[in-house]
Protein backbone atom coordinates (compact mmCIF):
# COMPACT_ATOMS: atom_id res chain seq x y z
CA UNK A 1 0.00 0.00 0.00
CA UNK A 2 2.73 2.71 1.49
CA UNK A 3 4.74 1.56 -1.86
CA UNK A 4 1.82 2.23 -4.06
CA UNK A 5 0.90 5.54 -2.85
CA UNK A 6 4.81 6.54 -3.26
CA UNK A 7 4.33 5.96 -6.84
CA UNK A 8 1.48 8.05 -7.51
CA UNK A 9 1.70 10.80 -10.12
CA UNK A 10 1.00 13.55 -8.27
CA UNK A 11 4.95 15.08 -7.03
CA UNK A 12 5.72 14.71 -3.40
CA UNK A 13 7.95 16.55 -1.72
CA UNK A 14 7.36 19.10 -3.84
CA UNK A 15 10.17 22.53 -2.53
CA UNK A 16 8.04 24.36 -0.40
CA UNK A 17 8.03 27.83 -1.10
CA UNK A 18 9.32 29.73 2.40
CA UNK A 19 6.10 31.22 3.56
CA UNK A 20 5.14 27.47 3.77
CA UNK A 21 7.90 26.01 5.47
CA UNK A 22 7.42 28.92 8.07
CA UNK A 23 3.77 28.10 8.39
CA UNK A 24 4.90 24.03 8.77
CA UNK A 25 7.32 25.33 11.74
CA UNK A 26 4.50 27.41 13.11
CA UNK A 27 2.34 24.51 13.74
CA UNK A 28 4.90 22.38 15.18
CA UNK A 29 6.19 25.15 17.59
CA UNK A 30 3.69 24.06 20.82
CA UNK A 31 3.98 20.21 20.54
CA UNK A 32 7.87 20.25 19.75
CA UNK A 33 8.27 22.79 22.38
CA UNK A 34 6.49 20.56 24.70
CA UNK A 35 8.70 17.57 23.88
CA UNK A 36 11.96 19.59 24.06
CA UNK A 37 10.67 20.99 27.04
CA UNK A 38 9.52 17.93 28.91
CA UNK A 39 11.63 15.07 27.85
CA UNK A 40 14.91 16.67 25.56
CA UNK A 41 16.14 18.99 27.88
CA UNK A 42 15.56 16.79 31.47
CA UNK A 43 17.39 14.34 29.44
CA UNK A 44 20.45 16.44 29.02
CA UNK A 45 20.10 18.16 32.41
CA UNK A 46 19.54 14.46 34.30
CA UNK A 47 22.80 13.74 32.77
CA UNK A 48 24.25 17.49 34.04
CA UNK A 49 23.30 17.72 37.22
CA UNK A 50 24.28 14.17 38.04
CA UNK A 51 27.67 15.02 38.08
CA UNK A 52 26.90 18.11 40.68
CA UNK A 53 25.98 18.71 44.11
CA UNK A 54 22.10 18.44 45.04
CA UNK A 55 21.05 19.97 48.15
CA UNK A 56 18.75 17.95 50.57
CA UNK A 57 15.56 20.54 48.66
CA UNK A 58 16.77 19.74 45.23
CA UNK A 59 18.57 22.90 44.55
CA UNK A 60 21.45 22.05 42.34
CA UNK A 61 25.26 23.44 43.65
CA UNK A 62 28.72 23.12 42.53
CA UNK A 63 30.33 20.70 39.82
CA UNK A 64 30.53 17.58 42.21
CA UNK A 65 32.57 15.43 39.46
CA UNK A 66 31.62 11.37 39.92
CA UNK A 67 30.92 11.43 43.87
CA UNK A 68 26.79 11.14 42.98
CA UNK A 69 27.80 7.54 41.03
CA UNK A 70 30.35 6.93 44.23
CA UNK A 71 27.80 7.27 46.95
CA UNK A 72 25.46 5.32 44.83
CA UNK A 73 27.21 2.53 44.13
CA UNK A 74 28.94 2.88 47.87
CA UNK A 75 25.26 2.19 49.39
CA UNK A 76 24.98 -1.89 50.31
CA UNK A 77 21.15 -1.36 49.58
CA UNK A 78 22.19 -0.61 45.96
CA UNK A 79 23.43 -4.00 45.22
CA UNK A 80 20.65 -5.51 46.96
CA UNK A 81 18.70 -3.68 45.14
CA UNK A 82 20.17 -4.24 41.26
CA UNK A 83 19.87 -8.08 42.61
CA UNK A 84 16.59 -8.37 43.32
CA UNK A 85 15.48 -6.53 40.09
CA UNK A 86 17.59 -8.64 37.98
CA UNK A 87 16.01 -11.80 39.31
CA UNK A 88 12.53 -10.67 39.29
CA UNK A 89 12.97 -9.49 35.88
CA UNK A 90 14.40 -12.41 34.45
CA UNK A 91 11.82 -14.52 35.93
CA UNK A 92 8.96 -12.27 34.80
CA UNK A 93 9.99 -11.35 31.42
CA UNK A 94 10.74 -15.50 30.40
CA UNK A 95 7.45 -17.14 32.26
CA UNK A 96 5.54 -13.94 30.76
CA UNK A 97 6.48 -14.13 27.00
CA UNK A 98 6.11 -17.94 27.12
CA UNK A 99 2.46 -17.55 28.25
CA UNK A 100 1.58 -15.07 26.06
CA UNK A 101 3.19 -17.23 23.00
CA UNK A 102 0.67 -20.25 24.50
CA UNK A 103 -2.30 -18.20 24.96
CA UNK A 104 -2.10 -16.18 21.57
CA UNK A 105 -1.71 -19.70 19.85
CA UNK A 106 -4.63 -21.37 22.08
CA UNK A 107 -6.88 -17.79 21.07
CA UNK A 108 -5.84 -17.56 17.51
CA UNK A 109 -5.88 -21.60 16.45
CA UNK A 110 -9.98 -21.89 16.60
CA UNK A 111 -13.02 -19.61 14.80
CA UNK A 112 -14.65 -17.13 17.53
CA UNK A 113 -13.71 -17.26 21.53
CA UNK A 114 -16.77 -16.34 23.17
CA UNK A 115 -17.20 -12.56 24.84
CA UNK A 116 -17.15 -14.17 28.63
CA UNK A 117 -13.63 -15.76 28.17
CA UNK A 118 -12.32 -12.98 26.26
CA UNK A 119 -13.53 -10.69 28.96
CA UNK A 120 -12.64 -13.45 31.80
CA UNK A 121 -9.02 -13.63 30.19
CA UNK A 122 -8.36 -9.91 29.40
CA UNK A 123 -9.79 -8.38 32.78
CA UNK A 124 -5.95 -7.81 34.57
CA UNK A 125 -5.28 -6.09 31.14
CA UNK A 126 -7.84 -3.10 31.58
CA UNK A 127 -7.10 -3.18 35.65
CA UNK A 128 -5.24 -0.99 37.11
CA UNK A 129 -1.76 -2.62 38.82
CA UNK A 130 -3.00 -1.11 42.09
CA UNK A 131 -6.46 -2.55 41.77
CA UNK A 132 -5.01 -6.04 41.29
CA UNK A 133 -1.84 -5.35 44.05
CA UNK A 134 -4.84 -5.25 46.19
CA UNK A 135 -7.25 -8.06 45.45
CA UNK A 136 -4.02 -10.53 45.45
CA UNK A 137 -3.25 -8.76 48.96
CA UNK A 138 -6.50 -10.50 50.00
CA UNK A 139 -5.72 -13.64 48.09
CA UNK A 140 -3.04 -13.73 50.24
CA UNK A 141 -3.70 -12.24 53.24
CA UNK A 142 -2.16 -14.79 56.15
CA UNK A 143 -4.36 -17.75 57.91
CA UNK A 144 -7.83 -16.35 55.97
CA UNK A 145 -6.30 -16.19 52.47
CA UNK A 146 -7.57 -18.28 49.59
CA UNK A 147 -4.05 -18.74 48.43
CA UNK A 148 -2.62 -20.23 51.71
CA UNK A 149 -6.09 -22.51 51.83
CA UNK A 150 -5.46 -24.09 48.28
CA UNK A 151 -1.87 -24.69 48.89
CA UNK A 152 -2.97 -26.08 52.60
CA UNK A 153 -5.34 -28.59 50.37
CA UNK A 154 -2.09 -30.25 48.76
CA UNK A 155 -0.34 -30.15 51.79
CA UNK A 156 1.97 -27.17 51.71
CA UNK A 157 1.68 -24.63 54.08
CA UNK A 158 3.51 -21.83 53.36
CA UNK A 159 2.41 -19.37 56.09
CA UNK A 160 2.95 -15.54 55.22
CA UNK A 161 4.08 -15.60 51.62
CA UNK A 162 4.75 -11.71 51.42
CA UNK A 163 6.61 -12.20 55.14
CA UNK A 164 8.96 -14.22 53.57
CA UNK A 165 11.97 -12.83 51.28
CA UNK A 166 12.20 -15.72 48.60
CA UNK A 167 8.41 -16.38 48.45
CA UNK A 168 7.61 -12.15 48.45
CA UNK A 169 9.69 -11.80 45.55
CA UNK A 170 8.14 -14.59 43.87
CA UNK A 171 4.55 -13.28 44.13
CA UNK A 172 5.66 -10.37 42.83
CA UNK A 173 6.57 -12.29 39.59
CA UNK A 174 3.23 -13.92 39.54
CA UNK A 175 1.84 -11.01 40.13
CA UNK A 176 3.64 -8.94 37.08
CA UNK A 177 2.80 -12.03 34.71
CA UNK A 178 -0.98 -12.82 35.35
CA UNK A 179 -1.28 -9.27 34.67
CA UNK A 180 0.80 -9.00 31.72
CA UNK A 181 0.71 -12.03 29.85
CA UNK A 182 -2.55 -10.96 28.84
CA UNK A 183 -1.14 -7.72 27.37
CA UNK A 184 1.51 -9.34 25.65
CA UNK A 185 -0.87 -12.31 23.90
CA UNK A 186 -2.51 -9.17 22.33
CA UNK A 187 0.48 -7.99 20.07
CA UNK A 188 1.79 -11.98 19.56
CA UNK A 189 -2.46 -12.61 18.24
CA UNK A 190 -1.65 -9.51 16.20
CA UNK A 191 1.62 -11.02 14.69
CA UNK A 192 -0.19 -14.54 14.19
CA UNK A 193 -3.25 -12.56 12.94
CA UNK A 194 -1.00 -10.87 9.91
CA UNK A 195 0.35 -13.75 8.58
CA UNK A 196 -2.12 -14.58 5.14
CA UNK A 197 -4.40 -16.74 5.29
CA UNK A 198 -2.96 -18.04 2.27
CA UNK A 199 0.23 -18.82 3.78
CA UNK A 200 -2.06 -20.88 6.27
CA UNK A 201 -4.18 -22.98 4.24
CA UNK A 202 -1.00 -24.19 1.95
CA UNK A 203 0.91 -25.02 5.42
CA UNK A 204 -2.59 -26.67 6.61
CA UNK A 205 -2.70 -28.94 3.13
CA UNK A 206 0.95 -29.73 3.03
CA UNK A 207 1.81 -30.52 7.00
CA UNK A 208 -1.35 -31.13 8.42
CA UNK A 209 0.90 -32.33 12.00
CA UNK A 210 1.64 -28.57 11.75
CA UNK A 211 5.01 -29.40 14.00
CA UNK A 212 7.30 -29.01 11.40
CA UNK A 213 5.64 -25.86 9.57
CA UNK A 214 5.48 -24.10 12.75
CA UNK A 215 8.45 -24.25 12.95
CA UNK A 216 10.07 -23.41 10.11
CA UNK A 217 7.32 -21.00 8.76
CA UNK A 218 5.63 -19.78 11.39
CA UNK A 219 8.08 -19.09 14.48
CA UNK A 220 10.79 -17.27 12.18
CA UNK A 221 7.34 -14.89 10.84
CA UNK A 222 6.37 -14.30 14.34
CA UNK A 223 10.43 -14.01 15.53
CA UNK A 224 10.54 -10.00 15.67
CA UNK A 225 7.19 -9.37 17.16
CA UNK A 226 8.01 -11.75 19.89
CA UNK A 227 11.72 -9.93 20.47
CA UNK A 228 9.03 -6.72 20.31
CA UNK A 229 7.13 -8.73 23.07
CA UNK A 230 10.38 -9.53 25.19
CA UNK A 231 11.75 -6.08 24.91
CA UNK A 232 8.57 -4.38 26.15
CA UNK A 233 8.28 -6.98 29.06
CA UNK A 234 11.66 -6.22 30.45
CA UNK A 235 10.58 -2.60 30.04
CA UNK A 236 7.79 -2.85 32.28
CA UNK A 237 9.49 -5.01 34.89
CA UNK A 238 11.94 -2.43 35.05
CA UNK A 239 9.81 0.00 36.13
CA UNK A 240 7.75 -1.96 38.24
CA UNK A 241 6.82 0.17 41.16
CA UNK A 242 3.08 -0.08 41.71
CA UNK A 243 2.87 -3.82 43.71
CA UNK A 244 5.89 -3.22 45.54
CA UNK A 245 4.18 0.50 46.89
CA UNK A 246 1.41 -1.29 47.79
CA UNK A 247 1.88 -5.06 49.01
CA UNK A 248 5.21 -5.20 50.52
CA UNK A 249 6.97 -1.43 50.63
CA UNK A 250 10.15 -3.10 49.43
CA UNK A 251 9.96 -5.37 52.41
CA UNK A 252 10.74 -7.98 54.27
CA UNK A 253 14.63 -6.43 54.36
CA UNK A 254 14.48 -5.07 51.16
CA UNK A 255 13.77 -8.25 49.81
CA UNK A 256 11.40 -6.85 47.00
CA UNK A 257 13.23 -3.35 46.96
CA UNK A 258 12.99 -2.91 43.00
CA UNK A 259 14.96 -0.37 41.42
CA UNK A 260 12.18 2.12 40.55
CA UNK A 261 10.77 1.96 43.77
CA UNK A 262 14.79 2.59 45.20
CA UNK A 263 14.70 5.78 42.98
CA UNK A 264 11.41 6.62 44.31
CA UNK A 265 13.08 6.61 48.28
CA UNK A 266 16.17 7.78 47.11
CA UNK A 267 13.93 11.01 45.91
CA UNK A 268 11.20 11.29 47.86
CA UNK A 269 11.77 9.60 51.51
CA UNK A 270 15.70 10.07 52.20
CA UNK A 271 16.23 13.32 49.74
CA UNK A 272 19.37 12.21 48.79
CA UNK A 273 18.90 13.81 45.28
CA UNK A 274 22.42 13.27 44.23
CA UNK A 275 22.29 9.67 44.21
CA UNK A 276 18.62 9.79 42.81
CA UNK A 277 19.86 11.93 39.77
CA UNK A 278 22.95 9.43 39.42
CA UNK A 279 20.21 6.44 40.01
CA UNK A 280 17.63 8.39 36.97
CA UNK A 281 20.96 9.03 34.74
CA UNK A 282 21.68 5.47 34.70
CA UNK A 283 18.02 4.39 34.29
CA UNK A 284 17.62 6.50 31.68
CA UNK A 285 20.31 4.98 29.48
CA UNK A 286 18.94 1.76 30.00
CA UNK A 287 15.36 1.79 29.99
CA UNK A 288 15.70 3.90 26.59
CA UNK A 289 17.89 1.81 24.97
CA UNK A 290 15.67 -1.10 25.83
CA UNK A 291 12.58 1.03 24.33
CA UNK A 292 14.50 1.74 20.89
CA UNK A 293 15.84 -1.77 20.56
CA UNK A 294 11.72 -2.18 21.02
CA UNK A 295 10.63 0.54 18.34
CA UNK A 296 13.54 -1.00 15.95
CA UNK A 297 12.06 -4.45 16.08
CA UNK A 298 8.91 -3.35 15.11
CA UNK A 299 10.02 -1.02 12.20
CA UNK A 300 12.28 -4.89 11.11
CA UNK A 301 8.54 -6.33 11.48
CA UNK A 302 7.34 -3.29 9.03
CA UNK A 303 10.08 -3.68 6.61
CA UNK A 304 9.50 -8.19 6.82
CA UNK A 305 5.85 -7.45 5.42
CA UNK A 306 6.57 -4.88 3.06
CA UNK B 1 -12.01 -30.33 23.12
CA UNK B 2 -8.26 -29.79 25.01
CA UNK B 3 -8.12 -26.73 23.94
CA UNK B 4 -11.49 -25.39 25.13
CA UNK B 5 -10.44 -26.37 28.55
CA UNK B 6 -7.12 -25.05 28.57
CA UNK B 7 -8.60 -21.99 27.57
CA UNK B 8 -11.37 -22.15 30.06
CA UNK B 9 -8.76 -22.63 32.97
CA UNK B 10 -6.99 -19.68 31.87
CA UNK B 11 -10.16 -17.73 31.49
CA UNK B 12 -10.77 -19.09 35.20
CA UNK B 13 -7.39 -18.50 36.90
CA UNK B 14 -7.15 -14.89 35.22
CA UNK B 15 -10.89 -13.70 35.48
CA UNK B 16 -11.70 -14.97 39.53
CA UNK B 17 -9.57 -11.64 40.90
CA UNK B 18 -12.58 -9.77 39.22
CA UNK B 19 -15.28 -11.84 40.00
CA UNK B 20 -14.29 -11.67 43.49
CA UNK B 21 -13.57 -8.47 44.00
CA UNK B 22 -17.31 -7.60 42.46
CA UNK B 23 -18.81 -10.50 44.93
CA UNK B 24 -17.09 -9.11 48.21
CA UNK B 25 -18.46 -5.51 46.92
CA UNK B 26 -21.96 -6.58 46.56
CA UNK B 27 -22.43 -9.12 49.89
CA UNK B 28 -22.25 -8.84 53.16
CA UNK B 29 -20.56 -10.83 55.68
CA UNK B 30 -23.53 -12.55 56.32
CA UNK B 31 -24.07 -13.69 52.66
CA UNK B 32 -26.80 -11.37 51.42
CA UNK B 33 -26.13 -9.25 49.15
CA UNK B 34 -25.33 -5.69 49.90
CA UNK B 35 -24.55 -2.06 48.77
CA UNK B 36 -22.89 -1.33 52.22
CA UNK B 37 -19.83 -1.79 51.25
CA UNK B 38 -19.66 0.59 48.33
CA UNK B 39 -21.20 3.65 50.48
CA UNK B 40 -18.73 2.96 52.85
CA UNK B 41 -16.12 3.25 50.46
CA UNK B 42 -17.16 6.21 49.41
CA UNK B 43 -17.85 7.51 52.83
CA UNK B 44 -13.79 6.63 53.29
CA UNK B 45 -12.55 8.45 50.88
CA UNK B 46 -13.73 10.99 48.51
CA UNK B 47 -13.87 8.72 45.23
CA UNK B 48 -16.30 10.71 44.01
CA UNK B 49 -13.61 13.75 43.57
CA UNK B 50 -10.97 11.43 42.59
CA UNK B 51 -13.47 9.93 39.97
CA UNK B 52 -13.78 13.33 38.34
CA UNK B 53 -10.06 14.13 38.59
CA UNK B 54 -9.56 10.88 36.11
CA UNK B 55 -12.25 11.48 34.03
CA UNK B 56 -11.10 15.00 33.50
CA UNK B 57 -7.35 14.26 33.25
CA UNK B 58 -7.67 10.88 30.97
CA UNK B 59 -10.16 13.01 29.06
CA UNK B 60 -7.89 16.07 28.64
CA UNK B 61 -4.96 13.76 27.84
CA UNK B 62 -7.09 12.48 24.84
CA UNK B 63 -8.03 15.59 23.37
CA UNK B 64 -5.01 17.49 23.34
CA UNK B 65 -3.08 14.19 22.15
CA UNK B 66 -5.29 13.34 19.60
CA UNK B 67 -5.26 17.27 17.90
CA UNK B 68 -1.58 17.55 18.32
CA UNK B 69 -1.16 13.45 17.08
CA UNK B 70 -3.24 14.12 13.96
CA UNK B 71 -1.88 18.11 13.09
CA UNK B 72 1.78 16.78 13.34
CA UNK B 73 0.50 13.45 11.82
CA UNK B 74 -0.63 15.38 8.80
CA UNK B 75 2.73 17.02 8.60
CA UNK B 76 5.16 14.52 8.55
CA UNK B 77 2.77 11.93 5.96
CA UNK B 78 2.25 14.90 3.69
CA UNK B 79 4.74 17.51 3.31
CA UNK B 80 8.92 17.45 3.13
CA UNK B 81 10.40 20.57 4.40
CA UNK B 82 13.98 21.03 5.88
CA UNK B 83 14.68 19.37 9.11
CA UNK B 84 12.01 17.00 8.83
CA UNK B 85 14.57 13.87 10.04
CA UNK B 86 14.95 15.77 13.44
CA UNK B 87 11.50 16.72 13.18
CA UNK B 88 10.72 13.26 13.71
CA UNK B 89 13.60 12.26 16.03
CA UNK B 90 12.09 14.54 18.17
CA UNK B 91 9.20 13.06 18.57
CA UNK B 92 10.48 9.86 18.54
CA UNK B 93 12.13 10.41 21.34
CA UNK B 94 8.90 11.09 23.12
CA UNK B 95 8.07 7.01 22.38
CA UNK B 96 11.22 6.10 23.71
CA UNK B 97 12.64 7.77 26.87
CA UNK B 98 9.93 6.73 29.07
CA UNK B 99 8.53 9.32 31.22
CA UNK B 100 9.50 7.47 34.76
CA UNK B 101 13.43 8.35 33.18
CA UNK B 102 12.90 12.13 33.75
CA UNK B 103 10.43 11.76 36.51
CA UNK B 104 12.35 14.21 38.83
CA UNK B 105 13.24 16.64 36.14
CA UNK B 106 9.34 16.86 35.35
CA UNK B 107 8.48 16.96 39.15
CA UNK B 108 11.31 20.28 39.44
CA UNK B 109 9.97 21.64 35.93
CA UNK B 110 6.16 21.34 37.37
CA UNK B 111 7.06 22.24 41.44
CA UNK B 112 8.77 25.53 39.39
CA UNK B 113 5.68 26.58 37.65
CA UNK B 114 3.64 26.22 40.95
CA UNK B 115 1.65 23.20 39.62
CA UNK B 116 1.88 20.81 41.82
CA UNK B 117 -1.13 19.36 43.01
CA UNK B 118 -3.00 20.46 40.03
CA UNK B 119 -4.67 18.28 37.06
CA UNK B 120 -2.37 20.63 34.63
CA UNK B 121 0.50 19.52 36.33
CA UNK B 122 0.05 15.66 36.08
CA UNK B 123 -1.42 16.33 32.26
CA UNK B 124 1.31 18.66 31.79
CA UNK B 125 4.14 16.18 30.49
CA UNK B 126 1.70 13.76 28.73
CA UNK B 127 0.49 16.34 26.05
CA UNK B 128 2.12 15.33 23.33
CA UNK B 129 2.61 11.38 22.49
CA UNK B 130 4.53 10.18 19.56
CA UNK B 131 2.49 6.86 19.90
CA UNK B 132 -0.27 9.13 18.38
CA UNK B 133 1.73 11.15 16.02
CA UNK B 134 3.09 7.75 14.74
CA UNK B 135 -0.57 6.12 14.35
CA UNK B 136 -1.52 9.16 12.86
CA UNK B 137 0.90 9.31 10.11
CA UNK B 138 0.49 5.98 8.96
CA UNK B 139 -3.21 6.09 8.76
CA UNK B 140 -2.71 9.43 6.43
CA UNK B 141 -0.22 7.68 4.47
CA UNK B 142 -2.89 5.51 2.88
CA UNK B 143 -4.58 8.00 1.91
CA UNK B 144 -4.08 8.27 -2.35
CA UNK B 145 -3.34 11.01 -3.32
CA UNK B 146 -5.41 11.50 -6.36
CA UNK B 147 -8.54 12.38 -3.52
CA UNK B 148 -6.44 14.79 -1.80
CA UNK B 149 -6.21 16.21 -5.88
CA UNK B 150 -9.56 15.58 -6.55
CA UNK B 151 -10.89 18.05 -2.96
CA UNK B 152 -8.47 20.30 -3.83
CA UNK B 153 -9.44 20.72 -7.51
CA UNK B 154 -13.06 21.35 -5.91
CA UNK B 155 -12.01 24.51 -4.14
CA UNK B 156 -10.96 22.80 -0.55
CA UNK B 157 -8.27 24.83 1.03
CA UNK B 158 -5.51 22.53 3.48
CA UNK B 159 -7.99 22.70 6.47
CA UNK B 160 -10.98 21.22 4.26
CA UNK B 161 -9.04 18.75 2.31
CA UNK B 162 -7.79 17.47 5.97
CA UNK B 163 -11.17 17.86 7.50
CA UNK B 164 -12.55 15.78 4.74
CA UNK B 165 -10.53 13.59 3.12
CA UNK B 166 -7.96 12.79 5.97
CA UNK B 167 -9.45 12.93 9.53
CA UNK B 168 -12.63 10.40 8.09
CA UNK B 169 -9.71 7.94 7.19
CA UNK B 170 -8.05 8.19 10.17
CA UNK B 171 -10.98 6.72 12.72
CA UNK B 172 -9.66 3.26 13.19
CA UNK B 173 -6.35 4.74 14.28
CA UNK B 174 -7.78 7.48 16.66
CA UNK B 175 -9.65 4.27 18.15
CA UNK B 176 -7.09 2.26 18.44
CA UNK B 177 -4.58 4.88 20.04
CA UNK B 178 -7.65 6.03 22.50
CA UNK B 179 -7.53 2.38 23.94
CA UNK B 180 -3.65 2.73 24.66
CA UNK B 181 -3.82 6.15 25.84
CA UNK B 182 -6.81 6.09 28.33
CA UNK B 183 -5.73 2.64 29.61
CA UNK B 184 -2.31 4.23 30.26
CA UNK B 185 -3.73 6.74 31.76
CA UNK B 186 -5.98 5.61 34.01
CA UNK B 187 -3.41 2.75 35.59
CA UNK B 188 -0.68 5.79 35.45
CA UNK B 189 0.58 5.79 39.41
CA UNK B 190 3.74 7.07 40.03
CA UNK B 191 4.10 10.15 38.65
CA UNK B 192 0.55 11.14 40.07
CA UNK B 193 1.52 9.91 42.95
CA UNK B 194 4.35 12.74 43.70
CA UNK B 195 2.86 15.57 42.07
CA UNK B 196 -0.47 15.32 43.52
CA UNK B 197 -1.32 15.19 47.57
CA UNK B 198 -5.40 15.94 47.75
CA UNK B 199 -8.08 15.32 46.43
CA UNK B 200 -7.84 18.62 44.41
CA UNK B 201 -5.75 16.87 41.73
CA UNK B 202 -5.86 13.04 42.93
CA UNK B 203 -6.40 10.76 40.25
CA UNK B 204 -9.01 7.74 41.57
CA UNK B 205 -5.92 4.99 41.22
CA UNK B 206 -3.70 6.86 43.76
CA UNK B 207 -6.77 7.36 45.87
CA UNK B 208 -7.10 3.86 45.99
CA UNK B 209 -3.94 3.25 47.34
CA UNK B 210 -4.36 5.71 49.78
CA UNK B 211 -6.68 3.72 50.97
CA UNK B 212 -5.45 0.44 50.73
CA UNK B 213 -2.46 1.92 52.71
CA UNK B 214 -4.24 3.25 55.70
CA UNK B 215 -6.63 0.05 55.78
CA UNK B 216 -3.99 -1.89 55.73
CA UNK B 217 -4.12 -2.43 60.02
CA UNK B 218 -7.83 -2.86 60.30
CA UNK B 219 -8.03 -5.00 57.33
CA UNK B 220 -11.16 -3.93 56.34
CA UNK B 221 -11.08 -5.68 53.00
CA UNK B 222 -14.73 -5.44 52.11
CA UNK B 223 -14.86 -1.71 52.28
CA UNK B 224 -11.24 -2.03 50.35
CA UNK B 225 -12.72 -4.64 47.61
CA UNK B 226 -15.37 -1.57 46.76
CA UNK B 227 -13.09 0.85 46.11
CA UNK B 228 -11.47 -1.38 43.99
CA UNK B 229 -14.49 -2.26 42.20
CA UNK B 230 -15.32 1.65 41.64
CA UNK B 231 -11.90 1.91 39.78
CA UNK B 232 -12.55 -1.25 37.43
CA UNK B 233 -15.82 -1.49 36.67
CA UNK B 234 -15.56 1.48 34.41
CA UNK B 235 -13.03 0.37 32.26
CA UNK B 236 -14.12 -3.00 32.25
CA UNK B 237 -17.81 -1.65 31.07
CA UNK B 238 -16.17 -0.40 27.94
CA UNK B 239 -14.42 -3.26 27.41
CA UNK B 240 -16.88 -5.68 27.62
CA UNK B 241 -18.84 -3.49 25.54
CA UNK B 242 -17.07 -3.08 22.84
CA UNK B 243 -14.67 -6.50 22.99
CA UNK B 244 -14.45 -7.25 19.50
CA UNK B 245 -13.67 -3.69 18.25
CA UNK B 246 -11.02 -3.05 20.74
CA UNK B 247 -9.15 -5.81 20.38
CA UNK B 248 -9.46 -5.56 16.47
CA UNK B 249 -8.51 -2.16 16.44
CA UNK B 250 -5.80 -3.12 18.70
CA UNK B 251 -4.54 -5.19 16.22
CA UNK B 252 -5.01 -3.16 12.99
CA UNK B 253 -2.57 -0.73 15.39
CA UNK B 254 0.36 -2.75 15.43
CA UNK B 255 0.18 -3.72 11.83
CA UNK B 256 2.00 -0.86 10.44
Amino acid sequence: MAALTVEAPAPRGRALALPRVLAIYLVLLVPMGLVVWFVAWPIVATVLHSFDHIGVRGTVGAFAGLANYRFLFAQPLFAVVLRNTAIYAGLSVVLCVVLAFLLALLLTGRGAVSRLLLVAIFSPTVMPMIAAANIWLYFLAPRFGLVGKILAVFGIHTGNLLGQPGSALGVLVVLFVWKYAPYFTLFLMAGLQAIPQSVREALRTEDPGGWHAFRSVILPMLTPMIAFVTTMALLYAAETVDPVYVMTQGGPNNATNLLMFYLYQLGFNYFAWGGAAALSALLMGGLSSLSALALIGLERRAFHWQ
Amino acid sequence: MAVSVALGLVALVWGFPTLWALWATFTSSGGGVTLANLSGALAAAPFGAYALNTVLIVGGLLVVQTVFGALVGFILARYDFPGKPLVTGLFLLQIVVPVYAVLIQDYEIVQGLHLLDTRTGVMLPYLVSGIAILAFRQAFRTVPRELDEAARMDGYGTLGVFRRVYLPRALPALLAFAVISVTYHWTDFLWPLIVTNTAHARPIVVGLAAVAEASESGLQWNLLAAATSIVIVPVLAVFIAGTRRILSAFAASFDW
